[in-house]
């Protein structure tokens, strides 16, 4: 009996981690089978036998979608740089092949070396979106990792995860083991070197997390106990023991010409949403628009020098012969060195045949002679974003753009030869009322008008203006955070009352479906009790709920009903200001009294100004970086 | 300017890449490379790329060609390709390149292909047999089978003409054979014959139930002086 024992677990220890076997007839059986497959240009292959830690980067979306985000390629070449790591890249199967898998007992698989996931040391969720969570479950049991944190057990991979929506963790308490808040570029070594001192040394699960459990960003959702009062709102958050962080602060870098960035990108073979290189010119924002948690989670501004980029577009246009370069950032007109930097491009890329691509531009004269300079495309639409279609209402959500501002842009853009307008916004705005949403229809006639008054020789031919309004959901640390979502009958009277406004031949409407804006509401500000419901939703067949065709809403309310929670309760629900909120343990920062102060002030119609503008004492400071302190001042 | 016709390999780890991507792979690999390629005029220049004939999405290749148009006259063919080689993604390989001084593009002229099909059917059939069925399939005067038409639905084609060769190798296993078909069939913009095409005709007509394992393109011929010879022969080049 003992040697028997002994040689069964030698030849488990052996066959560890195992490549899952692909045969052709099931990736012939499924679309676009090279997602499945890697080989792509810069995809980083390592020996299993030289490296102690095994990182599997998941995206909880499609290949399409995952591989156009620029984090998860900013944090694969960091982790691949280190000797011991080999990180690799999974994305959510689509479901003919997820169907495939399961049908021949195919566990997830990394895409580089086809190994199983299930016997990696990590498994990490990049969380980009609320509603991409029923997909983490999905992965895992895919995997054959159990989904919740207290199911796993020694041997098994821990659960990590990061990203905009890891700032409210909670809904997502149950299942991840622990979560890095803010920027990964340094935390994520910190923990990888953690890991290495306690790998091999036989401690227990619970060991490891204690020993990140105070590096700063670091927050690990079992070492801490909720109460809650009987209105169902939160009565305590306390760590379990006093030795863990009672705030966790999140991690920024405070000089981003240093901060690591990759000199290659992965080139897939087959076409993704972004399939450019993404040329990260800034991080934060400056602009303070109430609705927007990115503008706030990545406070302060850090820019990169514009020599830096210009050496870094060199850098990865040689490495991937990409023939598109794109700026990102959340608001590229902020860029203090816009114009050395594309100038420096252009010049640069022009013999090289690079398009230089610029989403998020406020378009005035410079950015429209830049266009034309840059971009070598038909002059088809430009995007604008009011937001709110009255003044009073862009006053109340701090949207720094007036309507004279639009009909300027447009009326240039239309001289220009321009012909197409897409307008976003946003209706379910705090204090919006039907006149806020008629004044929609009034900007987008306006727009129609400016047209007209351009002279036909200038114009482009045949005017097409594309109003598209979502509905708004109410995200954790934002001025906004208080507010009850409007509720999803009221949502769709503004719609329909809308569509009735603009009824014209040259105006489209799109707008949203409110009941998936409805589920992100309560995952966006829920706390642990909801990661129930993600469960249960998952249970009764939910998945790709960001994908219209795959959502299921009937299955989400059925979940609610079965798991007791109220998803009113979350969605719908105005907040004090002196609740505790599930997120409140979380330091982004920007202090709460900052937040009540532009919630008062929003409801008082009063606007604040940008960060370049003046200070307004959001509290950021504290990071003593960028725009509050670093190098730009 | 200059024009170098390279024959190259395709193997399993791109066979599942398409033909719009494949061209996309070695755009990006020639701009890595920084070789001297010409781009058309107007408003979307492309690269002077020409390839053979498509080669479908989980088949294998020893020949499928492309013709390159470079700027500069001093380059070799032989530099050409070792210095894209550097730039191309595992499976793909330039395996020869060499001048081309006549006119015609590679994709005008294909003319015929030449295709490995390894085939698994759940019997044991013997050598005598299946030789005799696969006589008799030949022998027709007229192989009809469905071709998906492009307007969607299916028409009938009589494939006869398309086939100018088709041997096999039999090897038994247990309770089931592989069968090996070397096929030698039209291949262009005239008359097409796809290698599943023919085998699936050739097994409807057997009365075996099959399944194709994989698919190799061993081959590929262009017309001249009214003969099949190889694209890389000097009287095509």
């Amino acid at each position: 009996m003992h040697v028997n024992y002994f040689i069964v677990t030698y030849v488990a220890m052996e066959a560890k981690i195992m490549a899952v076997k692909l045969t052709d007839k099931l990736l012939m059986s499924v679309e676009k089978p090279s997602r499945y497959t890697g080989n792509e240009w810069n995809s980083v292959i390592k020996n299993p036998a030289d490296v102690n830690i095994r990182f599997a980067f998941c995206f909880p979306d499609s290949y399409e979608v995952g591989m156009s985000h620029l984090g998860m390629k900013i944090l694969y070449h960091l982790l691949n740089e280190r000797e011991d790591t080999y990180c690799e890249r999974v994305f959510a199967p689509w479901v003919d092949m997820e169907a495939k898998m399961r049908e021949n007992n195919i566990p997830l698989y990394a895409l580089e070396s086809k190994d199983a996931i299930k016997d990696f040391d990590f498994v990490g969720f990049t969380l980009q979106y609320e509603m991409s969570f029923t997909n983490i479950i999905n992965m895992l049991d895919l995997a054959g990792i159990p989904v919740l944190g207290e199911q796993r057990t020694e041997g098994q991979p821990f659960i990590c995860a990061g990203g905009p929506c890891a700032y409210n963790p909670e809904p997502l308490a149950e299942i991840v083991d622990f979560f890095m808040l803010g920027e990964g570029e340094e935390i994520i070594n910190e923990v990888m070197d953690a890991y290495s001192d306690w790998k091999g040394k036989g401690l227990s699960r619970e060991e490891f997390l204690k020993s990140i459990v105070n590096i700063q960003g670091i927050y690990v959702p079992s070492f801490y106990d909720v109460t809650y009062n009987e209105d169902g709102t939160i009565k305590s958050f306390e760590p379990k023991d006093p030795a863990y962080p009672s705030k966790i602060t999140k991690r920024i870098i405070k000089d981003m010409d240093k901060a690591y960035f990759p000199d290659k990108i992965i080139v897939p073979f087959t076409d993704i949403v972004h399939d450019r290189i993404m040329l990260e010119v800034f991080r934060g924002c400056i602009r303070g628009c109430r609705f927007c948690q990115a503008g706030f989670i990545y406070r302060p501004v850090r820019e990169k020098s514009h020599e830096r980029l210009v050496e870094l577009a060199k850098q990865l246009e040689e490495n991937t012969g990409y023939e598109e370069i794109s700026l990102t950032s959340l608001s590229t007109s902020d860029y203090t060195s816009l114009d050395d930097l594309t100038s420096g491009l252009l010049n640069e890329m022009e013999d090289k045949k690079v398009n230089l691509s610029l989403p998020s531009l406020r378009i005035d004269s410079f950015s429209l002679d830049l266009m034309e300079k840059a971009q070598k495309v038909r002059k088809s639409g430009l995007t604008f974003a009011p937001e709110a279609g009255t003044q009073r209402l862009r006053d109340v959500i701090n949207k720094g753009v007036t309507e004279e501002d639009l009909i300027n842009s447009v009326s240039l853009a239309f001289n220009g030869g321009w012909n197409g307008v897409k307008l976003y916004f946003m209706l379910g705005l705090p204090t919006e009322t039907f006149d806020d949403v008629a004044g929609i229809a009034d900007l987008a006639f306006k727009v129609v008008d400016a047209y007209r008054a351009v002279p036909k020789e200038n114009r482009g031919k045949g005017l097409n203006v594309t109003v598209s309004t979502s509905s708004f959901v109410p995200k954790a640390f934002t001025p906004f955070q208080w507010e009850p979502q409007d509720d999803m009958e009221t949502l769709y009277q503004k719609q329909i009352f809308l569509k009735d406004k603009i009824r014209s031949k040259q105006i489209t409407y799109n707008y949203h479906d409110n009941k998936l804006s409805f589920m992100e509401a309560v995952f966006a500000r829920g706390d642990r009790r909801v990661g129930k419901v993600l469960v249960k939703a998952w249970e009764l067949g939910c998945k790709f709920d960001g994908w219209g065709e795959h959502f299921k809403f009937d299955l989400w309310i059925q979940a609610c009903e079965e798991c007791g929670i109220d998803p009113h309760f979350y969605a719908n629900r105005r907040r004090e200001y002196d609740e505790i909120l599930p997120w409140d343990h979380i330091d982004i920062g920007v202090s709460k009294k900052f937040f009540i102060n532009e919630s008062k002030k929003a409801h008082e119609e009063i606007v604040t100004p940008n960060c370049r503008a003046s200070c307004s004492g959001c509290g950021v400071t504290a990071f003593k970086s960028g725009i509050c302190g670093g190098t730009e001042n | 300017m200059i024009n170098i016709r390279t024959k190259f390999r395709r193997g399993d780890e791109v066979k599942y890449i398409s033909h719009l991507d494949l061209m996309k792979v070695f755009e990006r690999a020639i701009r890595r490379s920084r070789l001297p390629i010409a781009y058309s005029q107007g408003f979307n220049p492309h690269p002077g790329m020409v390839f053979g004939l498509p080669l479908a999405v989980g088949v294998t290749s020893d020949a499928e060609y492309a013709d390159f148009e470079l700027t500069d006259d001093t380059l070799s063919a032989n530099a050409f390709a070792e210095v894209l080689n550097k730039q191309l993604p595992e499976g793909l390989e330039i395996l020869v390149a060499k001048t081309r001084k006549t006119k015609q593009n590679i994709m005008a002229t294909i003319a015929a292909s030449e295709y490995n099909v390894l085939v698994g059917i759940s019997e044991t059939p013997d050598e005598k047999t299946l030789k005799q069925g696969v006589q008799k399939f030949l022998a027709q005067d007229e192989i009809f089978v469905d071709k998906w038409s492009k307007k969607g639905g299916t028409k009938k084609v009589d494939i006869k003409s398309m086939i100018y060769d088709l041997s096999f190798e039999l090897q038994t296993c247990g309770s089931f054979s592989v069968i090996k078909l070397d096929m030698l069939v039209s291949a262009g913009s005239k008359a097409n014959l796809k290698p599943d095409l023919l085998t699936t005709a050739l097994f409807a007509f057997l009365g075996y139930e099959y399944e194709i394992e994989r698919v190799h393109r061993t081959k590929l011929f262009v017309q001249a002086q009214n003969q099949l010879v190889d694209p890389m022969d000097g009287i095509v080049l």
